[in-house]
């Protein structure tokens, strides 16, 4: 997915204005901001996520109470005022649209997510039910991109001037490899015709796997794209040099110095990652027949169940706020000289 | 990217080791990637070149047959040629990557620039904007554009563009802030030029050099994104041989034509590595040329 | 798991590959095509003797919000669940379900039905006279709003008159009340359930006498039918009476064909519904399919007579002279899902006339003819014919995936190329669910044609889509927007005519009308269909909508 890219594109730059020691300063000073400000801003990035999504979905044309009737029927037609009476009356579709979004904020602020105009359940249930495999599956795709591309990198980068290409080669191919198509593709050869894996994921250890790679294959690549580079000058950083001098083996440099220096970026693109993968949850839930947030999103974006689609929304605005306050953390834990400062 | 790409004012210390470089100075990646896609600007702009058939001609009896000597690529369910369906659906794929990488862009310089020189307010503003948009799901945002002005190149493109754009923002914000502090803005502030030359002389070029290279990259990863909405069936109306399209009508058929999905994703992925080979490469040469 | 076959027949893998890009596709069309050791469940072993119990794993396409509703995929569930008063067979006859005799009166107004003796909900309220009054009550207050489609002009009360005695007045004759009356829409619900539980529930879990209960419904995955032990109502057509063979049927939802027809192959499903075009030879060969023409409207095109081109008679005679349907519907669904030339009634349906399906063959003269008598003489330099200036421009909506499979669509595409010969240019829009339901396509500045179907188990569907639209009495199903009073009037006729017979000659003269006046296209009939292991006998697809019923069903050794 593109955002990949374009956040990866984005990393370096917006994390490195200038010079190394300007991004320390400003990760430093991020670290030590307090956490009642930290928490504002999260409120305002999910304040401003709800909002958006619910004027984009209040004001799609077509009319939802003719919506929700026609939908109940499998019917598609006009609405006569008389038969829509009730449905407008029991949302307050017809009420002023300020009015309307004052109730669903109040109704935010207290922590209730509403009610499903289709499942005619609590959203905080629906979301509830469906969590668990989302979460399962992003990150385990993000653990396999990860593993994927630090064993490439450590095992080629500057090894072999042949070998080293061929997995960069192999990277940029992994990056560009459309989710969607690699995950049929995946389907057809692993489950259809050899019959390695069930054919319906389900929520088993069996069904996770390819998913997982589908979504964690071209992860590898920009992963591996980032991680390469910065590597690679790792290797010729004195401190490389000095742990040789010392006596240390070629595998505990990569693994114990360079490594460390250079997965950095990484974690700030997992960070960012996480709002991709759960978009690309959508396709590979669709996929492999698994159940999860993805599936409910279009369906709840098909039937126009805004509340469903706000809840969703709001909770994948948390997961990005939290996933990056756990990326400055593990920025300090990996780069302990950022805590001096 | 790596840090020092993007650190300007510094010669790059490229240790990038590519397939490019095996042979000596021959860029054999960056030679391949130029004619492919020489070959999909060709299909786009001239697709009677490749080939002679009718990319929306009809012929039921002909219908999902396998790749052969008359049909390159075999044929789809409705008996058109598949290889000129992908020739001609390079058109409107490109111009979907092509496009929406503009867009993104275009949308990005104001914001990116605004925030890097427009002071404290500015930035913060921007930034917390873009905040909210990375914690937005792009595909959401996608899906209710599409949903609200239906499917077609202009809705992917605006869809697409839109999704990327605070990406690329946060980019070219950063390049600004770093061409500004750098030294010979400095001193060409301490010369006495003017803001507006020292911005459109030093400022504006330098931080859009690595650009170049971004929207190589940024034209296959879009098209990538549009055959995922394809795939969520809000992409371009049939009969369009757009990319996306293909993929999406090959899939049902994939146990018994296994051609319809293959080649239309083979050429996406093509487009996509040539144009990353080509970006990295332009990279490589632009950082060995900055001032 | 004797004989180790292919799931999957490559078609054709020995052609040679010119192209570089193809020949590297080739490693990957061997892996994709290839056949892998795979072992079909479809073995012949066993010794074929029925064995008690068990779990039936059904795949099925579409999950709708809820289980009890007006659209033909809650039918689907419902019927697992939910008993109706009387049962369609295959011929059209009724036969007692939950009534077990009934009568009508001499003016055809009133309807006496007597129910079966000792019948009780899953929830132990009993199932009397007054439960079912109360659900005619629960339709008409807006509880179903496709039960109001069929016989909302013509219901007038019901009541009780002892507990086994149902009364149900209506306002006018309706001769196909009881057929109506068959399908799941009208599956009757406990009153309790209805009056007491919260909106959810009752969406979730409706309580019904049916053979199965609504055991749990995990969201995007499946719902469990729980067998109901004391089961003792079943139609007179079903195959045994009692409760079901099996303990549990676990019903899943796999929207992807080729994931869906591929849990049937490696065993993971013992019966799959809507079975794949692509794979209906394979499954053919190697498991049980069933396939049911579903009755009611076939997938036509609705061509908008009050705004655009087809406001010309002439024109749409043309269009649907232009082109090869059968031809193009043949392709699409490779032969799997059969062309249905009448455009209002499908072959199935009781009452249905076949030489309307005949009236507009493939014929490029006459469509050019008409166009030219209709005044678009002159064509653009891409060969669309104008009028004016103006080009023969024709905008057709269709609901890709929601209502429209991609086989439609591309029967569609098929049209749309043959239909250029003779000068029409079409422009497809394929829209989506929220698109389609909330309203965006259902006014006459929409469209010029729409694609859709609509079940109905009897011909009287001609009066829910082409009754008039007028302002006093709007009819929104009336998707031609088409008025013509003396077709109404014929309709009219026909619901209260005397006898069936006499009904469905009434039927064939409003077909025949409203083919002559080309108002509606017809493309293809709707279908059902099921494919099940061998091991698994007795499913069979019920007559009113074509939903496949469990009851029966058992495995063997």
């Amino acid at each position: 997915m593109s955002i990949l890219e374009t956040r990866e594109n984005g990393l370096a730059p917006g994390t490195d204005p200038a010079s190394s020691p300007r991004r320390r300063d400003r990760h430093a000073i991020a670290g030590l901001r307090s956490l009642g400000t930290r928490l504002l801003t999260a409120a305002g990035v999910v304040w401003a996520a709800a909002t958006f999504t619910f004027l984009i979905q209040s004001l799609l044309p077509g009319d939802r109470a003719t919506l929700l009737l026609n939908q109940l029927n499998g019917q598609i037609q006009e609405r006569t005022a008389a038969e829509l009476a009730p449905i407008n009356e029991k949302y307050g579709f017809t009420d002023p649209l300020f009015v309307q979004y004052f109730r669903f904020l109040g109704d935010l602020a207290t922590g209730n997510l509403g009610i499903s105009y289709q499942l005619h359940k609590p959203v905080t249930e629906v979301i509830g039910d469906q969590i668990a495999p989302t979460i399962v599956l992003t990150f385990t795709s993000l653990l396999i991109a990860w593993v994927i591309s630090t064993l490439v990198i450590v095992g080629t980068a500057k090894r072999n001037r042949f070998f080293s290409s061929v997995a960069s080669g192999l990277e940029a191919l992994a990056a560009g490899l459309p989710q969607y198509w690699l995950g049929v593709i995946l389907l057809v050869v692993f489950a259809l015709n050899l019959g390695l894996f069930p054919v319906v994921g389900g929520t088993g250890i069996g069904g996770l796997l390819l998913p997982a790679l589908t979504l964690g294959i071209p992860l590898a690549g920009f992963l591996g794209q980032v991680i390469r580079t910065e590597f690679e000058s790792g290797m010729d950083q004195p401190f490389a040099l000095t742990a040789r001098m010392r006596g240390m083996g070629d595998t505990g440099v990569r693994l114990r110095h360079v490594l460390r220096h250079s997965v950095l970026p990484g974690i700030t693109l997992s960070g960012w990652a996480l709002g991709s993968l759960f978009s690309g949850a959508v396709i590979a839930e669709s996929i492999f027949t698994r159940p999860g947030l993805g599936k409910v999103l279009v369906t709840a974006v098909n039937s126009r169940d805004l509340p469903v689609v706000c809840g969703i929304v709001i909770l994948v605005a948390v997961i990005y706020v939290l996933a990056n306050l756990l990326v400055d953390i593990a920025y300090t834990l990996i780069d302990p000289r950022l805590k001096k400062s | 990217m790596s840090t020092t790409t993007l650190t300007p004012g510094k010669p790059g210390t490229n240790t990038r080791t590519s397939i490019a470089s095996l042979l000596g100075g021959i860029p054999v990646a960056a030679v391949i990637s130029t004619a492919v896609l020489a070959f999909f600007v060709i299909a786009a702009l001239a697709p009677r070149l490749l080939t002679g058939a009718d990319p929306l001609a009809i012929d039921l009896g002909a219908a999902l047959q396998a790749p052969s000597s008359d049909h390159w690529f075999g044929t789809d369910q409705s008996g058109r040629d598949l290889y000129t369906r992908v020739v001609y659906g390079t058109r409107e794929s490109l111009l979907i990557g092509l496009g929406a990488t503009g867009l993104a862009i275009g949308i990005a310089t104001v914001l990116g620039v605004t925030a890097g020189l427009g002071g404290r307010f500015a930035d913060g503003l921007i930034n917390r904007g873009l905040e909210v948009l990375f914690a937005f799901p792009v595909l959401l945002l996608a899906m209710l554009f599409v949903t609200i002005y239906g499917p077609s190149v202009t809705t992917q493109i605006v869809a697409v563009g839109l999704g990327t754009a605070p990406g690329y923002a946060r980019m070219i914000r950063g390049q600004v802030l770093a061409v500004r502090n750098s030294g010979y803005v400095e001193a060409a502030h301490a010369l006495g030029h003017s803001r507006w030359r020292v911005l459109r002389q030093h400022v504006f070029p330098n931080a859009m050099r690595p650009l170049i290279a971004v929207v190589t990259l940024g034209v296959g990863q879009s098209i990538v994104w549009a055959s995922g909405l394809a795939f969520l069936g809000l992409g371009v109306a049939p009969p369009s041989p757009e990319w996306g399209a293909l993929l999406d009508a090959g899939r049902m058929f994939i146990t018994k034509a296994w051609w319809l999905e293959v080649m239309p994703g083979l050429a996406i992925v093509a487009l996509a590595l040539a144009a990353t080979s080509l970006g990295r490469h332009l990279q490589t040469k632009l950082e060995g040329s900055q001032p | 798991m004797k004989n180790r076959q292919p799931a999957y027949q490559p078609t054709s893998r020995s052609k040679t590959v010119k192209v570089g890009a193809a020949a590297s596709a080739a490693a990957l069309s061997l892996l994709l095509a290839a056949c892998g050791g795979q072992t079909t469940p479809a073995a012949n072993a066993g010794t074929g003797e029925k064995v008690d119990g068990g779990t039936i794993r059904y795949a099925h396409l579409q999950e709708p919000a809820c289980v009890y509703g007006g659209w033909v995929q809650q039918a689907f569930l419902s019927r697992q669940v939910l008993d109706s008063l009387v049962s369609q067979t295959e011929d059209g006859s009724i036969v007692p379900w939950l009534a077990e005799k009934w009568k009508v009166s001499e003016d055809q107004l009133t309807w006496t039905f007597t129910l079966k003796p000792g019948l009780e909900f899953t929830d132990g309220t009993p199932l009397d006279a007054q439960a079912v009054s109360d659900n005619f009550e629960f339709w008409q207050a807006g509880g179903n709003g496709t039960v109001q489609a069929h016989i909302g002009d013509y219901y007038s009360s019901s009541r009780a008159i002892d507990a086994k005695t149902l009364e149900v007045k209506l306002s006018d004759p309706f001769t196909p009340f009881l057929s109506a009356l068959s399908q799941g829409y009208f599956g009757i619900q406990s009153p309790t359930a209805l009056g007491t539980r919260s909106e959810a529930e009752n969406c979730e879990a409706p309580i019904g006498s049916g053979p199965f209960t609504v055991g749990e419904w995990k969201r995007g995955q499946s719902i469990t039918f729980n067998r109901n032990d004391a089961y003792n109502s079943a139609p007179q057509n079903a195959k045994h009476q009692g409760p079901a063979y099996v303990d549990s049927v676990v019903w899943s939802f796999i929207q992807d064909n080729t994931s869906r027809f591929g849990s049937l192959a490696s065993g993971e499903s013992d019966a799959i519904g809507e079975v794949p075009t692509v794979d209906f030879d394979t499954a053919k060969s190697q498991f049980d399919v069933q396939q049911y023409l579903t009755p009611g409207r076939p997938v036509t095109l609705s061509l908008n007579t009050v705004e655009g081109p087809f406001t010309d008679v002439k024109v749409r005679q043309a269009f649907a002279y232009s082109a090869d349907r059968k031809a193009v519907v043949d392709s699409a669904f490779l032969g799997v899902v059969p062309f249905e030339g009448n455009g209002t009634v499908s072959s199935s349906t009781p009452g249905y006339n076949p030489d309307v399906a005949v009236d507009y063959p493939f014929d490029a003269a006459k469509a050019n003819t008409l166009l030219d008598q209709a005044g678009w003489t002159e064509r653009s330099a891409e060969g669309t014919r104008t009028k004016d200036g103006k080009e023969l421009e024709v905008k057709i909506v269709f609901g890709l995936n929601s209502i429209v499979t991609a086989e439609g669509a591309t029967a569609l595409q098929n049209l749309q190329e043959q239909v250029k010969a003779t000068g029409f240019k079409v422009t497809l829009v394929p829209a989506t669910q929220a698109e389609l339901f909330s309203g965006q396509f259902s006014t006459p500045d929409s469209y010029d044609a729409q694609l859709g179907y609509w079940t109905s188990p009897h011909a009287g569907i001609l009066h829910i889509n082409f009754r008039q639209n007028t302002e006093k009495k709007p009819n929104p199903a009336n998707t031609t927007f088409y008025n013509n009073a003396e077709i109404e009037d014929i309709i009219l006729k026909a619901n209260s005519a005397k006898t069936t017979a006499e009904a469905n000659k009434l039927y064939g003269q409003a077909q025949q009308l409203l083919s002559d006046q080309a108002v509606a296209v017809g493309l293809y009939t709707q279908t059902s269909s099921v494919a099940s292991n061998p091991k698994l006998k007795d499913i069979w697809l019920e007559a009113s909508q074509g939903e496949p019923v469990f009851h029966d069903a058992y495995f063997t050794e």
